[in-house]
């Protein structure tokens, strides 16, 4: 490690609701620059975890620094400053264009004296460009496909200019070609030297567009690595109880997740048969 | 942003619809108008703006009808002398002393009411979320009315107790609703439920006054401005002072409202302080109104739902509500006093009016929550 800090740093997380703890204890570190995707069977606490590093919800224990700052000892403000989270499809405001949208984005930087600066103008400007909106900035979100407006919400998290982005199964609506846009750009934005925590169900597209896979179950950290080294046979089998072949792409060798159908009573063949 | 590390190089223009350079003015809000100095910038919304515009001087129509008109008769020279105060003692004594300061008080009331009825619709996602359905109001009646009771001299009863009552039925019906931050509509369905509890007291506490102790405050209870001046004018002018800003602040920021709780929260704002404030603020504002004027009906829902209209259907329209609110009932209270050979309250006269305004809400589109 060097001597600047590094864009997310988690220890020992505490997390949970009263008489009912559903993280235990996760260390998580991502250099700035790199993506972190959190894998595991529904309930595992991933969601709490993604809450507690945007500061919404309270950990019992434990830290989460931001490029060096606390996020839980920095003001509700001044955290968002710092990360910033797209939850799993949000509502948006009706009737609001794609650039309203992603202006939205801006508020932790504005006030009553301070209402649409040039820096809120570049911004938002950047974040358009990046997410490949800019051409839709004056279309309504609620008249464009789901694709465009994954790529609409995301431009506005990039415009709350945060060194954390935070993302909550971004794909899980999407089809498999904008599943893949949108991946390509959550690495965009990493190549641009923000630090990216995304929740994704799909374990062979997180292992191909994360630095670090974070596999976890019962509220705790089960692996965490490079995800070629991370994703194998015994892992798939403790995540979700199933058999699966786990085959190199034949592109770039990244792991691709065959699950086996599971044995039933009657046996495959008999099943395929009605 | 920390050091780039270019693993991949971006690539600009893949996606369809990208690549094309946005000029930067294009960003701003094009329903605003940007206005910068050095480091400050302010968005001023041109729709809202205008209706502030055409409102203005409206009230000033509004009021200078009010002095004018009565029906008693005075004429226009008549009035302006007595409000100059070169004209006859006697008119310059009712124009100074009476119509003027009701006129005021008017103003005040129906701004109280529109701002409240502004937050708790725009709080609750919900139209017919008003501090008359929710119970608020009725509390403030109650709290009025029992101040009356037993006193043998017909008064009206303090208006300081409106707030009190307002914010005692207010944290009543939070608790049953289970938290502030509970949905909207389970505010309005345990509101209504309070709101009659409430009415009942408010009513068997009148129906035991003798006939005539209880005149007053049933003129009162049922929305009214008579012989009301400065003495409640002023304390209430102060009060605005402070909750009027307030206000305005509070709606810039409920705007936000409009988003998901968790994004909202993600940019940075205390969701439950916000919603604890602007509610608290609807209350007092409510409270007030009803402690001078007694409960002037659909005045908090119609102020918010015309400002809504005038201002369009992104903006929580505080000042629009406040206009708007001091229009409806300086209107109404001119129209009561005219229109019968014996002076209408002002709450009757917005209830006459109120009733088709509430079919047209109800059965009318919302065009700010898609909810009904």
């Amino acid at each position: 490690m060097t001597d600047t800090p590094p864009g997310l740093e988690v220890r020992s997380l505490h997390a949970g609701y009263p008489g009912r703890r559903i993280v235990h204890g996760v260390d998580l570190t991502v250099p700035a620059g790199q993506v972190a995707a959190v894998v595991g069977p529904n309930g595992c606490g991933k969601s709490t975890l993604l809450r507690a590093l945007a500061r919404l919800h309270r950990p019992e224990s434990g830290t989460v620094h931001v490029a060096g700052s606390d996020i839980w000892q920095a003001g509700r403000r001044r955290a968002a400053h710092l990360a910033a989270l797209l939850p799993q499809s949000p509502r948006a405001p009706e009737a609001v264009t794609v650039a309203g949208l992603v202006r939205y984005g801006r508020h932790p930087h504005q006030g009553l004296l301070r209402q649409w600066s040039r820096e809120d103008e570049r911004a938002v400007h950047e974040a358009l460009e990046a997410t490949g909106t800019t051409g839709l900035a004056a279309e309504r979100l609620d008249q464009l496909s789901g694709g465009q407006r994954q790529r609409c919400w995301l431009a506005m998290v990039l415009a709350q200019h945060t060194p954390v982005v935070l993302l909550d199964e971004p794909t899980s609506a999407l089809d498999l070609g904008h599943a893949v846009d949108v991946l390509e750009l959550v690495r965009d934005v990493a190549a641009a030297g923000r630090t990216v925590v995304m929740v994704q169900h799909d374990l062979t597209a997180a292992a191909r567009y994360a630095d670090t896979l974070v596999a976890m179950k019962d509220g705790r950290v089960l692996a965490q690595g490079p995800p070629r080294a991370a994703v194998d046979q015994a892992l798939v089998k403790e995540l979700y109880g199933l058999e699966a072949d786990i085959l190199p792409a034949p592109a770039d060798a990244a792991p691709l997740v065959v699950p086996r159908p599971r044995p039933r009573p009657g046996g495959a063949a008999a099943v395929r048969r009605t | 942003m920390t050091g780039p590390r270019p693993t991949r190089p971006p690539r600009p223009g893949r996606h369809p619809g990208g690549g094309r350079p946005a000029d930067g003015p294009g960003l701003t809000p094009p329903d605003s108008t940007l206005l910068r100095a050095g480091p400050f910038s302010w968005l001023l919304p041109r729709r809202s703006a205008l209706a502030a515009a055409l409102l203005l001087p409206l009230l000033v129509l509004l009021v200078a009808a009010g002095v004018v008109v009565s029906s008693a008769g005075t004429s226009l020279p008549d009035a302006l002398s007595g409000l100059l105060g070169t004209g006859e003692p006697g008119t310059v004594m009712i124009v100074r002393e009476f119509r003027l300061p009701r006129l005021c008080v008017a103003l005040m009331v129906g701004a109280a009411l529109g701002v409240s009825g502004c937050l708790t619709q725009t709080l609750a996602g919900n139209r017919l979320a008003t501090p008359d359905i929710i119970g608020v109001n009725e509390g403030a009646t109650a709290a009025v009315v029992a101040s009356a009771a037993g006193s043998s001299t017909g008064m009206v009863g303090h208006w300081w107790l409106g707030p009190l009552g307002a914010v005692a039925a207010a944290v009543l019906v939070v608790l049953c609703a289970g938290g502030a931050g509970s949905a909207g509509y389970r505010v309005l369905v345990v509101g209504i439920g309070v709101s009659t509890v409430i009415g009942a007291v408010s009513d068997l506490v009148m129906s035991r006054e003798n006939d005539n102790t209880a005149g007053g405050v049933f003129l009162w209870a049922v929305g009214s401005l008579s012989g009301r001046d400065w003495q409640v004018g002023t304390p209430l002018l102060a009060a605005l002072a402070v909750l009027l800003p307030l206000g305005l602040a509070a709606g810039h920021r409920l705007q936000l409202l409009r988003l998901d709780d968790e994004v909202t929260a993600s940019l940075g704002v205390d969701l439950r302080r916000l919603r604890a404030a602007a509610l608290g603020l609807a209350v007092v504002l409510a409270g007030l109104a009803v402690g001078v004027g007694g409960p002037v009906a659909f005045v908090a829902l119609a102020a918010p739902v015309l400002a809504q209209r005038l201002c369009g259907p992104t903006r929580v329209p505080v000042l629009g509500s406040a206009l708007t609110g001091a229009a409806l009932v300086v209107a109404a209270d001119t129209l009561g006093r005219v229109i019968a050979p014996v002076e209408l309250p002002v709450g009757v006269v917005t209830s006459v009016l109120g009733g088709p305004f509430l079919l047209w809400v109800l059965l009318g589109p919302d065009r700010t929550t898609g909810k009904v």
